[in-house]
C-alpha cells in the first residue's frame, strides 16, 4: 500500500477510534437542537408570577383595569400569532403528527408571564410603614407558596399621568416591571388621545394594525415575489461559510496538534526514515481531511434526515440550491482549497513546535486572518457589492469563506473564477512553502520564530 | 569484502557551524561497525546524511549500491536516538506499521511482530497499549519496528543509551543475532565497552573529523601500555623507573596518589616494579594495563568518553 495512505489510514484511525471523536461529533447537532429548544425550554419552565395590585387613592381609579386590559390585549396577540403560526405550518406540508409538536411549543411560548391575584386584605388595610411590612410579608420567601407573592404594584397618578411603585420578591426580576410600565404607557395614550377627541377603540385599532409588505425582485423565482425559497441561498451561503470555517479551522487544528505530538514523541523522525517529508505531509493532510469528511457527512446527514422528517419541503428546496444552483460544486471546490491551505500551513507550524505554547507565535497572527473573514461574511450576504467585500473575497486567504458567502447574490463569473483561480494558485504555492518548512522543522531544534520559520522554507531544511 | 556503505569527502554545515568535515570511510557488508565518538562529534548528523535525511554540504556517500539513502529506504531499518513510539498504539500495531512504511503487507507484520516480541520476551505486552510499557520495553519495540521488514542495512543512533545493564546486554544479542542473518549494522556510541565488545570495526569520530578507521585490535594498538600505580609516590619517582615515558596523575588524595604512567614499546612491567620496591617507593597498588578502546579514545580524540559503570574493564594485570 503507498505509504502516503498507510500514513492518512493511521492519522485517521488515531482519531476516528476515539471516543472523543464521536462525541464531539455528536455535540454539535445535539447542541443545535438543545439551542432551538431552549427559548421554548426556558419560557416552560419560567413561573407564572403572581401579582396583587393597588389602587393609590381615588387619582389613581382606572389603572388596574387598564392593567387587565393590557394582560388581555397580550393574551389575544399571541393567540393570534399562534394561530398564524399553525396556519403556515399548514401550508408548508408538514407532516399531521408535527402541528401537534408545535402547537404545544408555540402553546409554551404564548403562556401569560403573570396572572393578577387578589391583594391581600392584610395590604389594603393599613398604609404608610405598616403596609411596606405588610408588603414584605406577602412578598416573604418564609410564606407558604401558595400564599406566597411575586410581586405588588402600587398604582399612581400624579400631575395627571400613570405611574407605579413595583415591589418584586426578586430585585433582579424586572418582568412585572416591565409590564406596568408598558401598561402605564398604553393607559397615558388612551387617556391622551381621549382627551383629544379620538375614541378608544380607534386608538386600539391603530395601534393592532400590521401593514402587509410584500417583497418583489427580478431575480424571485415566481412572478417576481420574493419568497422563503427565494432566500433560501442567502441562508444556505452564509451557513456554507461558517460551516467551512468551521471545519478548515477543526481539520487544521487536529492537524496541527497531531504533528505536534508526533515531534515531541520522536516520531517524526522514524517516520522520515521510511517516508519522504512529501509523502508524510500528503499522509496526514488526507487522513485529517477523511476525519473532516466524516464530521461533514455525519452533520448533514443528521441535518437532511431532521429536515425531511420535520420540514420535507424546506429539505427539498434546500436540495435544489445545493444541486440546480450549483452551490454543492462550489463548496466542495472552496472546502479543499480552504483546507489544503490551512492544512499544510498548520502542518508546516507544529513541525517546528512541541507544545502549544510554542506554536504560539505563529498561531496568534493567522488566528486573527482567520477571525476577518468571521466579522466580513454576514457584510457580504446582505452588500455582496461593496467594495470591501469584493476586494477581501479576492485575498486567497479569505476566499473559501467570504466567496461561499457571496455566492448566493450572484457575483460575476470572472470574480469567481479569478478569486478560485487565486485560491488555488496559493495553495500550490502554500503547499510548496509549508512542504520545506515541514521538511526543515520535522528535524530541527530549533525554537519557533517568524525568524526560523523563514530560514526553514529558504533553506528547505538543508 | 565489499563494502556496504561508503562516505567519501562528507561534510555538513549548518550556517556557521561545520557540523562535519572531510569524512570518509567504509563499512563492509555483513560486518558490525561501531561509530564513535563523543557527544557533539557528528554522528547523528553522518547518520541523517547516510538515510538522506539531510544533504551532505560536500562529498558522495553510497549505501547497498544508491547515491542516496532515500532510494533504498526500504532495505535500511533505522533506530533514531530519541525514541517515540505512537503511544496509544499497540506494540504490534505499532510494529506492523512502521514494518507496512518499509514495503512490508501488514498481516506479515503483525505476525512477525508477534514473534519477535515472543523472542524478546514482551509476548505477555502485546496487548498493552505502548505508553504503559517501561523504558526498556519501549525500547525493545522501538527496534523491533525498525528491523522487522528485515533490512540489509541497520542502522542504530545511540541505541545502549537509557537502558540498564540487563537490557544493554539483550540489544548486543540482538545486534549480534542480526548480523548473523546477514544485515550490515552501523550503530553510534560515545560508550566504548560495547564497541569493543561488539564491533568488527570502529570509526573515530572527533569534532567532526575523522579521528580513527580500523578493527577493535588496531584501536588499542595505537595507545601505549601503560601502569597504574597507587601510593605515596612523587609523579617525577615514578618517571624514573625503567621503561616509563610519561606520567600522569589520575587522583590525589592527602598525598596518596593514583598515577597513570606510560610505557615505552617493547618495556617490561615487571622490571618497572621490581625497580619500585628495589627503590623503596610506597606502592599500595601497581597494575600493569592493556590499553582499551576507552583508552585509546583518549588518546586520539583528547576527550573523555562516557564510561559505563556495569561494564568491567578488561585486559588488567593486577599486583597489590
Amino acid at each position: 500500500m503507498n505509504r502516503t495512505f498507510l500514513i492518512a489510514r493511521r492519522e485517521y484511525a488515531a482519531y476516528a477510534k476515539t471516543v472523543g471523536f464521536w462525541l464531539s461529533l455528536l455535540a454539535f447537532p445535539l447542541f443545535a437542537v438543545l439551542g432551538g429548544a431552549l427559548p421554548i425550554l426556558m419560557r416552560t419552565s419560567e413561573p407564572v408570577r403572581a401579582v396583587a395590585i393597588v389602587e393609590e387613592g381615588p387619582a389613581a381609579q382606572g389603572l388596574a383595569a387598564a392593567i387587565r386590559e393590557s394582560l388581555q390585549r397580550d393574551a389575544d396577540r399571541q393567540a393570534e400569532r399562534a394561530r398564524e403560526a399553525a396556519e403556515k405550518a399548514a401550508k408548508s406540508g408538514a407532516p399531521t403528527a408535527q402541528p401537534g409538536m408545535a402547537n404545544g411549543a408555540l402553546a409554551a411560548l404564548s403562556r401569560p408571564r403573570l396572572r393578577l391575584v387578589p391583594t391581600p386584605t392584610t395590604i389594603t388595610s393599613v398604609t404608610g410603614e405598616a403596609q411596606v411590612e405588610a408588603v414584605r410579608a406577602a412578598l416573604s420567601e418564609e410564606r407558604p407558596k401558595a400564599e406566597r407573592l411575586d410581586a405588588v404594584v402600587f398604582l399612581t397618578r400624579k400631575d395627571g399621568k400613570p405611574g407605579a411603585r413595583v415591589w418584586t420578591a426578586r430585585a433582579t426580576d424586572d418582568t412585572v416591571e416591565d409590564f406596568v410600565r408598558d401598561a402605564m404607557k398604553t393607559a397615558n395614550r388612551q387617556a391622551v388621545f381621549g382627551a383629544a377627541g379620538i375614541d378608544a377603540s380607534v386608538v386600539e385599532q391603530t395601534e393592532r394594525f400590521r401593514p402587509e409588505v410584500t417583497a418583489y425582485s427580478p431575480k424571485a423565482a415566481e412572478g417576481g415575489q420574493v419568497s422563503m425559497r427565494d432566500r433560501l441561498p442567502v441562508f444556505i451561503g452564509l451557513g456554507g461559510g461558517f460551516l467551512l470555517w468551521s471545519l478548515i479551522i477543526t481539520g487544521a487544528s487536529i492537524l496541527l496538534n497531531s504533528v505536534m505530538e508526533e515531534k515531541s514523541n520522536k516520531i517524526l523522525e522514524v517516520l522520515l526514515s521510511s517516508a519522504s517529508a512529501t509523502e508524510i505531509l500528503a499522509g496526514k493532510v488526507l487522513g485529517v481531511a477523511l476525519l473532516t469528511l466524516t464530521v461533514l457527512v455525519a452533520w448533514g446527514g443528521i441535518g437532511a434526515v431532521g429536515l425531511l422528517t420535520t420540514v420535507p419541503d424546506v429539505a427539498y428546496d434546500i436540495g435544489q440550491v445545493l444541486v440546480h444552483g450549483g452551490l454543492i460544486g462550489w463548496f466542495v471546490a472552496f472546502m479543499v482549497g480552504g483546507y489544503l491551505m490551512y492544512a499544510v500551513l498548520f502542518a508546516a507550524i507544529g513541525s517546528f513546535c512541541e507544545t502549544p505554547r510554542d506554536a504560539q507565535t505563529l498561531m496568534g497572527p493567522i488566528m486573527m486572518i482567520l477571525v476577518v473573514p468571521m466579522i466580513t461574511m454576514q457584510m457580504a450576504i446582505r452588500t455582496p457589492d461593496a467594495p470591501l467585500v469584493t476586494i477581501l473575497s479576492l485575498v486567497p486567504f479569505f476566499t473559501p469563506f467570504l466567496m461561499m458567502a457571496r455566492l448566493p447574490s450572484d457575483p460575476p463569473m470572472i470574480e469567481l473564477i479569478g478569486a478560485m483561480a487565486g485560491m488555488f494558485v496559493f495553495v500550490l504555492l502554500m503547499v510548496w512553502v509549508s512542504g520545506r518548512a515541514f521538511r526543515a522543522g520535522a528535524l530541527s531544534d530549533v525554537k519557533l520564530s517568524w525568524k526560523s520559520f523563514g530560514a526553514a522554507i529558504r533553506g528547505g531544511g538543508n | 569484502m565489499t563494502a556496504a556503505l561508503t562516505l567519501e569527502g562528507v561534510s555538513k554545515r549548518y550556517g556557521d557551524f561545520q557540523a562535519v568535515r572531510d569524512l570518509s570511510f567504509e563499512v563492509p557488508k555483513g560486518s558490525i561497525c561501531g561509530f564513535l565518538g563523543p557527544n557533539g562529534a557528528g554522528k547523528t548528523s553522518t547518520l541523517r546524511m547516510i538515510l538522506g535525511l539531510q544533504p551532505a554540504t560536500a562529498g558522495k556517500i553510497t549505501i547497498l549500491g544508491a547515491d542516496d539513502g532515500r532510494r533504498v529506504r526500504d532495505r535500511i531499518g533505522f533506530l533514531p536516538e530519541e525514541r517515540g513510539l505512537y503511544k496509544k498504539m499497540t506494540p504490534v500495531d505499532a510494529i506492523a506499521f512502521f514494518g507496512s512504511l518499509k514495503g512490508l503487507p501488514l498481516g506479515e507484520g503483525r505476525k512477525r511482530a508477534r514473534e519477535m516480541l515472543d523472542a524478546q520476551g514482551l509476548g505477555a505486552s502485546k496487548k498493552k497499549k505502548m505508553k504503559e510499557l517501561s523504558k526498556g520495553m519501549a525500547q525493545k519495540v522501538q527496534l523491533i519496528s525498525s528491523v522487522v521488514h528485515r533490512p540489509e542495512f541497520v542502522i542504530l543512533d545511540e541505541p545502549f543509551s537509557g537502558l540498564d545493564p540487563v537490557n544493554q546486554q539483550g540489544l548486543e544479542q540482538m545486534i549480534r543475532g542480526l548480523a548473523a542473518d546477514g544485515a550490515t549494522v552501523l550503530f553510534s556510541t560515545h560508550v566504548m565497552q560495547h564497541a569493543e565488545r561488539l564491533c568488527d570495526k570502529v570509526v573515530l569520530l572527533a569534532r567532526g573529523r575523522k579521528a580513527f578507521e580500523g578493527t577493535v585490535a588496531e584501536a588499542r594498538a595505537t595507545s601505549r601500555r601503560f601502569l597504574e600505580l597507587e601510593g605515596s609516590i612523587a609523579p617525577d619517582q615514578a618517571e624514573r623507573l625503567p621503561g616509563v615515558t610519561g606520567v600522569e596523575i589520575i587522583s590525589d588524595h592527602d598525598g596518596v596518589r593514583v598515577l597513570k604512567a606510560a610505557m615505552a614499546q617493547g618495556a617490561h612491567g615487571q622490571e618497572a616494579l621490581k625497580a619500585a620496591f628495589l627503590t623503596g617507593l610506597d606502592v599500595r597498588r601497581f597494575e600493569l594495563r592493556e590499553p582499551s578502546l576507552h583508552d585509546a579514545f583518549i588518546d586520539l580524540t583528547g576527550d573523555r568518553p562516557d564510561v559505563d559503570q556495569s561494564v568491567k574493564p578488561t585486559g588488567q594485570e593486577a599486583a597489590r
